[in-house]
């Protein structure tokens, strides 16, 4: 009897199991077999856009510009792009790859995305390459700016939208070359993105005859006190300062290099970067003089821009930033290659975004280079006070 | 002073108890394990290929989840250092797949290999240590670790190493298939997860938890538990390893991001919901710790966080002994429930 | 050799933020063996408080309010916390329960806050810089040693030659004891911890002209205030002094002086110190050596 209970007992239990998980087979509904081992396309009216910006950790500032400039986009079109109705599925990229890339297959795979767009972190857009390229699906980066997304690594599924880190940093080299007479030290944060920059910004600023005094990197994420490296700085007789940080280390540096007095005497340039967005509005006037290259500026002085920033401050309450172009833009380029996709497939797509030609961007006109990278203008952008905010004055175009 | 972070009796040897004879503890585990092991074989016949990967995760993640748990659960050693060699195995699955061979087999051996001699070169640094202060130095190694990914250029530094191809099986073609990884890396965590149970309840088993409930006796009755220690350190460094290898066979890449503290510190929290010192309980948290994580955070607009510390907070009220304390109690109740019944019936 | 000079004063500086954040949470740890994971948020609500009531301006009576404001909350979330993890006996789930009210406190933050970087203005009368060996160097920095100094003769005081101290100390030493000779231990406790985050939390109003308030701040300090409690030794005051002091001189001048590892300096040294003294620098002495 009493063996008889027990065994009755676990039965239960095993039944109860099975129950429960079949429960969560149906429940968890079913997207294509997980044993195909090829992908499949999507046609008809609607189209599913994959949003995958970080909403959490970090990067989530950025994150949010880039929904803002890609519903911007949406609003102005009634929703539509290609003349077709969108949907649009948000992920949370989070702070990496281990939560961007689960939430990028579960856009693609689950909510059958033609498309994805965003990515802040290179290593999440790197992570996903081969995961696009074998589903044969488009991923539209936004932000993330390894030189390896377009260069080593590139795939004919992956487009990039805004900018690589070796590229935006080297129309700087020679500007700075010119308007400092001696020795520039270069400094930045201690990871891929950082050492990308400066080795784009040293490669022209060298070519045009420029000297180097010194190269530190600051352990990333980690330096909260700058000190020992501004004092570095200071012994290095350096005439100027050639800077890439980004959020809470750009806004810990900039202040820093002030409250020790170096802004007085050592010109700082950077990476627009540096003093870009909420980044800039917390730095208030300790980044007054501080010279950037960029892509775009919200002062950017013509008529298509004028028109953006009005319709994004009037939307959000806030001026655009470099972010909110990127997204907005990479709506702009499925608007026109999603025209020619009749079908929705992930190839007919690609071969759209081929034939996209120029865009007609707030950054100024741009257009898909052979490696699938934003070929654009750089602007030489200078932080000034006007009226209690700080704005990064436009002061001239990097050739 | 109270340093060691003793779990008192763990929720295993609690259901040890409740229970009265060993074949009959066997006959009921297999009765609950056989049907859990058909389902999760079965899964990717019925499930789409997002589930399965996401299970495929959780399977990798419990692997790493179960080296914690020999440490923290059994041993009584609470870690954060334990991403460093999941990370170590990870790297060298995808190295190796990236230079020598798609076979998966090589590649979790190979795993095993990194994280065992990570783990053996890193750890008599902590195992001298005990409670907060083994913990600690766990951190710094594992901090240490991750720093070493991040700027080795050798590696891909920050930006992670890509390109892996898709495993391969006994010189098979590659599987793309989200379903066919799954197959394998569930084949790899239930061999892994059999060996731990094996050392688990091997005499060396009982010298663990020796040392996690009195020390000084063992040491009295002439065991050397440094020793014991140690050994421990270096089989927990392996599994995480095979963990690792298991993680790059299903996402094809690896990053600094995958042995950060973040990970360490999921993977500890994975052990405490689950029940330290029970072996599927930790498993079991490992999925609720991922599937929190990654699921909801964008349909609550990015509060994952939120949610998973409600989580924890929840779990110490609710359930004191973790996931396995719940069943625990329930089988426990059962049994009170039946026997009561029992003895009415046989009052005519 | 005068960069040198200049990374000691601000090592000292750190260290002085740091004693403030590390006390709470050694004295907390050597009292109830709890692992206070929710004390680098309550530093974060500090440095919030402070970015909420200074908003634009540098003026000194807004940053002493916010002080004041700082130390009743701060004290407020230790006594919720201290409540919290006397329910519980494990030390396990006492460490997830406080990471999970971290989780707690620092979500709400951000969802009020945002995700933005916050900066915060010294007071306008102290934001200037003056001249240190030569260079120029921030007069709040100054401010902030000098507040450590005085916290720290202040603590030394109360802990080692009141009555109160002595109290406390028994505590650490051997609570069944104190409890046994008829005093309410718990009292004790509740008030430790409620003082210690307090003082966490008046850390971060002090320290939010130089680090200012982002998400994911109370992380990085929490972890800074661990190393700080293990290599000084739990439960001693002493011991998180000198060990605070040791932390900040590595990271300034270990830093200038060794750029290349900056970023294994840190757990360098606490290695180093651990493997040489398990229990740590001073470690609180125990009725019953562990």
């Amino acid at each position: 009897m009493h063996v008889l209970s027990i065994d009755l007992r676990t039965l239960r239990t095993s039944t109860a199991v099975l129950a429960l998980t079949t429960a969560a087979v149906v429940l968890s509904g079913c997207a294509g077999s997980s044993l195909d081992q090829s992908g499949g396309g999507q046609a008809g009216d609607a189209v599913k856009i994959g949003l995958l910006v970080p909403l959490s950790g970090v990067y989530a500032p950025l994150g949010e510009d880039m929904r803002n400039g890609f519903q911007l986009y949406l609003d102005q079109h009634a929703g539509k792009l290609g003349n077709r109705t969108v949907e649009v599925v948000s992920a949370d990229e989070g702070e990496g790859p281990q939560t961007g890339v689960p939430a990028a297959q579960k856009l693609v795979t689950q909510d059958q995305a033609t498309a994805v767009v965003g990515v802040v972190n290179s290593a999440t857009a790197l992570g996903l390459r081969d995961f696009f390229h074998e589903s044969k699906k488009p991923l539209l980066v936004a932000n993330a700016g390894a030189d390896d997304i377009t260069g080593a690594r590139k795939s004919a599924y992956v487009w990039r939208t805004s900018f690589a880190n070796g590229k935006v940093a080297a129309p700087l080299g020679p500007a700075v070359a010119k308007e400092v007479k001696g020795g520039v030290y270069l400094i930045a944060a201690d990871y891929a993105a950082g050492r990308e920059m400066v080795a784009g910004f040293r490669k022209t600023f060298e070519a045009a005859g420029g000297k180097v005094a010194g190269e530190k990197y600051t352990p990333f994420g980690k330096t909260q006190d700058f000190q020992p490296f501004l004092s570095a700085i200071r012994g290095s007789d350096a005439k100027a300062v050639y800077a890439f940080y980004a959020g809470a280390e750009a806004v810990s540096f900039v202040k820093q290099y002030q409250q020790f007095g170096l802004a007085d005497s050592t010109p700082l340039y950077g990476t627009g970067f540096l003093t870009e967005g909420g980044v800039l509005d917390a730095q208030g006037d300790a980044a007054v003089g501080v010279k950037t290259s960029l892509h775009y500026s919200s002062e950017l002085d013509t008529p298509r821009n004028k028109e953006f920033v009005d319709a994004y401050r009037k939307a959000y309450d806030e001026a655009p930033t470099v972010y909110a172009v990127q997204a907005y833009d990479a709506a702009s380029v499925l608007d026109k290659a999603l025209a020619n996709a009749p079908g929705g497939t992930g190839d007919e797509l690609v071969k759209a975004l081929g034939t996209v030609g120029t865009v007609d961007s707030p950054r100024g006109g741009w257009s898909f280079d052979a490696d699938h990278d934003a070929q654009q203008k750089y602007y030489l952008r200078e932080v000034r006070s006007t009226g209690g905010t700080v704005v990064n004055a436009v002061l001239s175009e990097l050739s | 002073m109270k340093a060691t972070y003793e779990t008192a009796t763990s929720a295993a040897d609690r259901t040890e108890a409740v229970d009265d004879s060993r074949p009959r503890r066997i006959a009921r585990k297999a009765l609950v394990a056989v049907p859990v092991l058909v389902l999760l074989a079965a899964a990717p016949l019925v499930l789409g290929v997002y589930p399965v990967s996401t299970m495929t995760r959780i399977l990798a993640f419990a692997v790493l989840v179960l080296s914690v748990d020999l440490l923290t659960g059994v041993t009584g050693l609470p870690t954060l250092g334990q991403a460093a060699y999941f990370g170590a195995g990870a790297y060298t699955a995808a190295l190796v797949g990236i230079h020598l061979t798609s076979d998966a087999a090589v590649q979790a051996l190979a795993g095993l290999a990194a994280g065992l001699i990570t783990a053996a070169l890193t750890g008599w640094v902590a195992v001298r240590a005990r409670g907060i202060v083994f913990l600690m130095l766990t951190l710094a190694i594992g901090e240490s670790v991750h720093q070493v990914a991040d700027t080795w250029p050798a590696v891909g530094a920050g930006n992670g190493l890509a390109g892996m191809p898709p495993i391969s099986l006994f010189g098979g073609p590659p599987l793309t298939a989200a379903g066919f990884v799954y197959w394998w890396v569930l084949a790899v965590a239930v061999i892994v997860f059999a060996a731990v149970a094996l050392v688990v309840r091997s005499p060396y088993g009982r010298t663990l938890r020796g040392i996690r409930d009195n020390e000084p006796r063992l040491r009295a009755l002439g065991y050397r538990p440094a020793l014991a220690r140690y050994g421990v350190f270096c089989l927990a460094g392996a599994v995480a390893g095979t963990g690792g290898a298991l993680w790059a066979a299903h996402a094809r890449f690896v990053s600094p991001g995958d042995l950060a503290f973040e990970v360490a510190a999921l993977a500890l929290l994975s052990v405490v919901i689950g029940g330290a010192g029970s072996l599927w309980g930790p498993c079991l948290g490992a999925a609720l710790v991922l599937l929190v994580r990654d699921n909801l955070s964008a349909s609550i607009g990015g509060h994952g966080p939120l949610v998973l510390g409600l989580v924890f907070v929840a779990v110490v009220f609710l359930l004191p002994r973790g996931l396995a304390g719940l069943t625990a109690g329930l089988t426990a109740g059962l049994t009170a429930g039946l026997r009561r019944r029992h003895r009415k019936e046989r009052i005519p | 050799m005068v960069t040198y000079l200049v990374s000691v004063l601000n090592g000292l500086a750190m260290g002085s933020l740091l004693f403030a954040i590390a006390l709470g949470l050694s004295l907390v740890f050597g009292m109830m063996d709890v692992l206070n994971l929710a004390h680098g948020a309550v530093y974060l609500v500090g440095a919030y408080i402070v970015v909420a009531l200074t908003a634009g301006e540098g003026g000194l009576p807004a940053f002493v309010l916010a002080v004041l404001v700082a130390a009743a909350v701060g004290a407020v979330l230790g006594g919720v916390l201290a409540g919290l993890s006397r329910a519980t006996p494990h030390h396990l789930d006492q460490a997830l329960l406080t990471l999970g009210a971290s989780l707690v406190v620092a979500e709400t933050l951000s969802a009020v806050f945002g995700n933005e970087v916050h900066s915060v203005a010294a007071p306008a009368s102290v934001a200037g810089s003056v001249s240190v060996f030569g260079q120029a160097y921030p007069v709040y920095r100054l401010l902030v040693i000098g507040f450590g100094a005085v916290l720290a003769v202040g603590v030394y005081v109360l802990v080692e030659r009141s009555r109160l101290g002595s109290l406390i100390r028994a505590t650490v030493a051997d609570r069944g004891m104190v409890s046994a000779l008829g005093i309410n231990t718990g009292r004790v406790l509740v008030g430790v911890f409620a003082a210690g985050a307090g003082l966490a939390a008046v850390g971060g109003v002090l320290a939010g002209p130089i680090l200012g308030a982002a998400p994911g701040l109370d992380e990085k300090v929490l972890l800074l205030a661990l190393v700080v409690v293990v290599i000084g030794g739990l439960g001693s005051v002493r011991g998180a002094l000198l060990g605070a002091v040791l932390i900040g001189q590595v990271q300034a001048l270990g830093t200038a002086l060794l750029p290349e590892y900056a970023s294994f300096l840190i757990f360098g040294a606490m290695g180093l110190v651990l493997l040489v003294r398990p229990a740590g620098l001073l470690p609180a002495r125990k009725a019953v050596p562990a």
